[in-house]
């Protein structure tokens, strides 16, 4: 059931960026789908399961954008370790919460990817700062607001659906 | 069972490096293949393969409602067009009539200057604004009268040939008496032969000509012209075709004229200020 939810999310965040990239060209600089799935998954404090929803939701990613081949898998899959790692110890809840993972795993997740572009291919970013703060705000506006839906449809805590069985 | 707490980070961890060695070991590859030329390795297309439906799904229905949309905005476009275009039809088809009634009434007018241009004397355009073709008595009044130096006995023509001839005049109107009428006459000759006669008209639709000798050479279809010996009409104008000849039961022949001018779509006609006889000179008596 948690990878069936992890699979319908992808499946969506896919969908929005086929749906921006068509009507709205260049809109995944402003707003990042697969960082909300990965950092929702990823609250339930499952650390493995983190790690393969990142490299999963990355690889998906990487396939339909022009960046090398495992460059955004590896980004997510290091957030989602972060954020997986501290709410396995934490256990963060609410939308507060998760919007303030969200900015943390966004600003992790524009970071790694600067540094990578920079090491294998010696390029600079254009525009980092301004892009990462933009990205940030959105990316964060929109997953609390889809947090509060899931909320809402799904009668519980969205984190619960996606916590590790016990004994893991 | 539960595993121990601390063990939980453990694990992951080297899955993690392990996990990020890999990807960084892909991305290596990526970067190489894309400076070769080949842009996607075989993993990344797998991937793309696996997801493919969903862009696809995705632009499908992107397209069809974008298609959905535009049809829409252009079967509205065509609607607006199309009534656009029915009013330029009705304006064009008016103003077609009307360049057509202006064209048919240029050719007409042209024909007349043409024919009105041969005459030596002066000239005078005018139309009718009665007609009175029913009765025995056939006439026409013309817009003009004795303002425009229309006067009594002038010759009234048009591009077909003979009408008749002015027999009263006010300032601003003139009767004209037709070639069809009963008590009309007039110097004529038959153009092939040259010879001589009187038309007269049958109060109908038709005229008579007269005092043409049995031995005369006439035929059906002789044009007949004015002679210009009546003192009324000049020499050469057509006055009509000769429908009947046969003879007579006295020395003359008895023709069936049709006259040249359709009296039924006279719209203008040329008044000649023909030359007239003087009264003193008709009169003569030596």
């Amino acid at each position: 059931m948690r990878w069936l939810r992890f699979a319908v999310g992808l499946l969506i965040a896919l969908t929005l960026h086929s749906l921006l990239d068509s009507f709205f060209p260049n809109s995944l600089a402003f707003f990042n789908p697969y960082v909300i799935l990965v950092v929702y998954y990823s609250m339930g404090g499952n650390v493995f399961g983190g790690i393969i929803a990142g490299v999963i939701a990355g690889l998906v990613q990487d396939a339909y954008s022009g960046a090398m081949f495992g460059l955004h898998a590896f980004a997510l899959t290091v957030c989602a370790y972060a954020v997986a790692y501290i709410n396995s110890r934490l256990a963060l809840r609410g939308t507060l919460a998760f919007g303030g993972c969200l900015v943390g795993a966004v600003i992790v997740n524009e970071l790694v990817i600067y540094i990578l572009v920079n090491i294998l291919l010696k390029q600079k970013v254009e525009m980092f700062e301004q892009g990462m703060i933009v990205k940030t705000i959105f990316t964060c506006l929109f997953g609390m607001i889809v947090y509060l839906l899931l909320a809402l449809f799904l009668r519980e805590e969205p984190i619960e659906a996606t916590r590790r069985p016990t004994g893991w | 069972m539960a595993a121990p707490a601390d063990v939980i980070p453990r694990r992951p961890t080297l899955l993690l490096i392990v996990v990020l060695g890999m990807l960084f070991f892909l991305m290596s590859i990526s970067t190489r293949t894309r400076y070769i030329g080949e842009t996607r390795t075989m993993f990344e297309r797998s991937v793309m393969i696996l997801f493919a439906p969903v862009p696809k799904t995705v632009n499908w229905i992107g397209q069809s409602l974008s298609d959905v949309y535009h049809g829409y905005l252009d079967m509205r476009r065509s609607v607006a067009e199309n009534l656009q275009l029915h009013r330029q039809i009705d304006q064009l088809t008016t103003d077609n009539l009307r360049l057509r009634q202006s064209a048919g009434d240029l050719r007409r007018l042209r024909s007349l200057l043409g024919y009105s241009e041969q005459f030596t004397m002066m000239t005078t355009m005018a139309q009718p604004v009665m007609l009175d073709t029913s009765s025995r008595f056939k006439s026409i009044i013309l817009d003009s009268g004795s303002n425009s130096g229309i006067e009594v006995n002038d010759a009234v023509v048009n591009a077909s040939g003979l009408i008749g001839r002015v027999v009263l005049t006010t300032k601003d109107m003139a009767k004209v008496q037709l070639i069809t009428d009963g008590n009309s006459s007039a110097g004529v000759l038959v153009d092939r032969t040259r010879r001589q006669g009187v038309l007269r008209g049958d109060g109908s639709t038709g005229a008579q000509l007269y005092d043409i000798i049995s031995l005369a050479d006439v035929r059906e279809g002789d044009l007949i012209m004015t002679a210009g010996i009546d003192g009324i009409y000049p020499k050469g104008i057509p006055a009509g075709v000769v429908t009947k000849a046969e003879k007579g039961q006295e020395l003359f022949k008895s023709i069936t004229v049709r006259p040249s001018v359709d009296f039924g779509s006279i719209e203008e006609v040329i008044v000649l200020h023909t030359r007239k006889v003087p009264n003193d000179v008709v009169r003569y008596a030596p």
